[in-house]
């Protein structure tokens, strides 16, 4: 009878460990708005990226270096989502790249080349996946 | 063809307005009085000799005859100054007139308040008794400037008094006495001699004096000789011998404005002026034909658009043209002196609503010269935005230019207020995400630091608060390149 009985308690501990182990990879699938998304841990612009790391970080650059980044890195993240990198030079949209980011943590960046017509103040917005606006760098492209 | 004319002057009719009947009359009459105010005076001969100069000086002009043209020219100039200075006298006493009716609508009568008569009989028995005498009736001319001594006298006047005033005994008999009115205002004056040397030998300083004063006045003398008992009138350059009574009578008549007897002399007055005003009208109606009317001339003239009674919360955001194009005609004189700020063109916009607004251009919107005639706008209507100000909070970024000195990075650069409100047209706010800064020069930069830098704002009609108006605050962070190469 006592067996019975335990054995009926392990069931029901079995059950409840099932339907909470359920309810949790459900909820993996919630997008990353949630508190519990991805959350943005740095962003900055700069000349190059060496070895996953962002290499001279500035918010002034010369046209004469060619190519300039917009480094950013996430973590939290749950599952394979992405981050957008919307590119302004003034108020006018240049490009926007789509960049995947993957669970743990992830690194990523976007990169445009300079031309002599780009001088002047840009600004990078960090949108999610859910299309909000997660933070905005502003630098200025010089002589 | 006859047609053709007919309806060419029937067009010209149609299109005179009442505003142009009343300014050909309007400066008629005004020239006109002109003329009735100075009739009889030299004024009239030395204009009428001016305005035949002038036609004179454009046929010349018209000719080519460019020295006789530029000469006529100076003795016109020349003439109209002469005339204020020689015919000061004329001129002043037409503008001192007593009262306004004088100047405006009254023909100049003259009253005969002076007793013809009793000078007349006082003359006769000067005369008879050989009595020397000297009498100045004044016409306009004011003579305190030319007549110089004399007593105040004030006394009405008789055959006896006038008898006294030149009898040998009495201490005023030699100088002239003055009848003004009914009145013998002063004895014993000085007149002016005259230098002449034509006149007759047996005249002596009397006759002098009157001759003398005639040429510098309009006054009637009368001068009674003491040796021969004769009576002679002088006026202007006319010495007329008065040989009886009638003939003085007549002579004080005409000079002092009596109501005249002779019909035809005053048919002839009426005439005269019927003629003036006759020429006066068509005068002034072939100035107005060639000013308003002759020779039809287009123009096309660009005006910038003027907006009134707008909305004080209201700004203008945009406008579909700043200025119209206005095509213009009238009599070559007029466009040709056509100035850019005699035209204009206003919008009311007290009928306005916030947003996009239509406005036609009509009529009453522009503003030309008289005479001149509109005949077209381009475009004849103006798209206007309207907006009452919105607000929005805006991040301030740094506008930097230039180029750091080598071997340096701008790592890091923070504004303070990293955002203010600014207020502006709702159109303009939504489409910017922030305001720059003045343009900040990197070329002289070498360390960490602080910069205070103004707000560019455009477009101009942004407005922030006041504080930030100036400046605002720059930290920055600069560092060496060198650090990466040591992480590395």
């Amino acid at each position: 009878m006592i067996r019975n009985r335990s054995g009926l308690c392990l069931g029901i501990v079995l059950c409840l460990v099932l339907v909470f182990f359920s309810i949790s990879m459900a909820q993996e699938g919630i997008p990353t708005d949630t508190a519990d998304g991805p959350v943005l841990s740095r962003a900055v612009m700069c000349e190059s990226i060496e070895g996953y790391e962002p290499l001279f970080v500035a918010v002034a650059f010369s046209i004469n270096t060619g190519k300039i980044s917009c480094y950013t890195s996430f973590e939290n993240i749950k599952t394979t989502t992405f981050t957008v990198h919307r590119w302004y030079r003034r108020n006018e949209l240049v490009t926007t790249k789509r960049l995947t980011l993957k669970s743990p943590r992830w690194a990523t960046y976007s990169s445009i080349q300079l031309r002599e017509a780009d001088k002047g103040p840009w600004r990078v917005e960090v949108w999610d996946a859910d299309d909000k606006l997660v933070q905005t760098l502003r630098f200025s492209v010089t002589d | 063809m006859f047609d053709h004319h007919m309806n060419t002057l029937l067009t010209f009719l149609s299109g005179i307005r009442w505003q142009d009947i009343v300014d050909i009359f309007l400066n008629s009459y005004i020239l006109f009085r002109l003329y009735v105010l100075f009739r009889g005076t030299n004024v009239i001969r030395v204009v009428a000799g001016i305005a035949l100069l002038w036609i004179f000086q454009r046929i010349a002009l018209g000719m080519g005859l460019i020295v006789t043209s530029w000469a006529m020219q100076g003795i016109i100039a020349g003439a109209a100054l002469i005339i204020i200075i020689v015919f000061r006298n004329e001129i002043r006493n037409v503008l001192q007139a007593k009262n306004l009716r004088a100047l405006l609508w009254d023909f100049p009568q003259k009253t005969e308040r002076t007793p013809i008569d009793r000078i007349v009989e006082g003359v006769y028995e000067l005369a008879r008794s050989r009595i020397g005498a000297l009498i100045v009736l004044p016409d306009k001319d004011d003579l305190d400037e030319i007549v110089q001594g004399g007593v105040e006298w004030q006394g009405r006047i008789s055959k006896e008094m006038l008898l006294s005033i030149f009898w040998n005994g009495n201490p005023v008999h030699d100088g002239a006495a003055i009848i003004e009115g009914d009145r013998v205002t002063r004895v014993g004056c000085i007149l002016p001699l005259s230098s002449r040397d034509d006149l007759p030998q047996y005249y002596g300083t009397r006759h002098r004096a009157a001759v003398g004063l005639a040429e510098k006045s309009d006054a009637l003398i009368i001068a009674v000789s003491e040796e021969r008992g004769e009576v002679v009138a002088v006026k202007n350059n006319a010495i007329t011998p008065i040989t009886d009574n009638l003939s003085l009578l007549h002579c004080l008549r005409e000079h002092l404005g009596a109501p005249i007897q002779n019909a035809s002399i005053a048919k002839r007055d009426k005439l005269e002026l019927g003629t003036a005003a006759a020429f006066c009208i068509i005068c002034m109606a072939l100035i107005w034909f060639s000013f308003a009317r002759g020779m039809d001339t287009l123009t096309s003239i660009e005006v910038p658009l003027e907006y009134m009674n707008r909305d004080t919360r209201m700004q203008i955001v945009s406008t579909s043209v700043n200025s119209v194009r206005l095509y213009l005609s009238g009599s070559g004189t007029l466009i040709s002196s056509l100035r850019s700020d005699q035209v204009r063109v206003k919008l009311d916009l007290s009928g306005a609503k916030n947003g996009e607004n239509n406005f036609i251009i009509t009529n009453d919107s522009i503003v030309i010269p008289p005479g001149v005639r509109l005949n077209r706008i381009e475009p004849s209507s103006v798209k206007l935005v309207l907006e009452i100000p919105a607000t929005k909070t805006m991040p301030i970024q740094v506008d930097w230019v230039g180029t750091l000195p080598e071997g340096l990075i701008l790592e890091a650069a923070q504004v303070t207020p990293t955002q203010i409100e600014v207020e502006g047209p709702s159109q303009v706010l939504n489409q910017m995400s922030a305001l720059y800064t003045q343009q900040v020069s990197l070329d002289n930069l070498k360390s960490s630091g602080q910069l205070s830098v103004s707000i560019a704002l455009e477009p101009a009609s942004l407005k922030i608060p006041e504080p930030y108006k100036n400046k605002v605050k720059v930290s920055y962070t600069i560092a060496k390149r060198e650090k990466y190469y040591q992480k590395q």
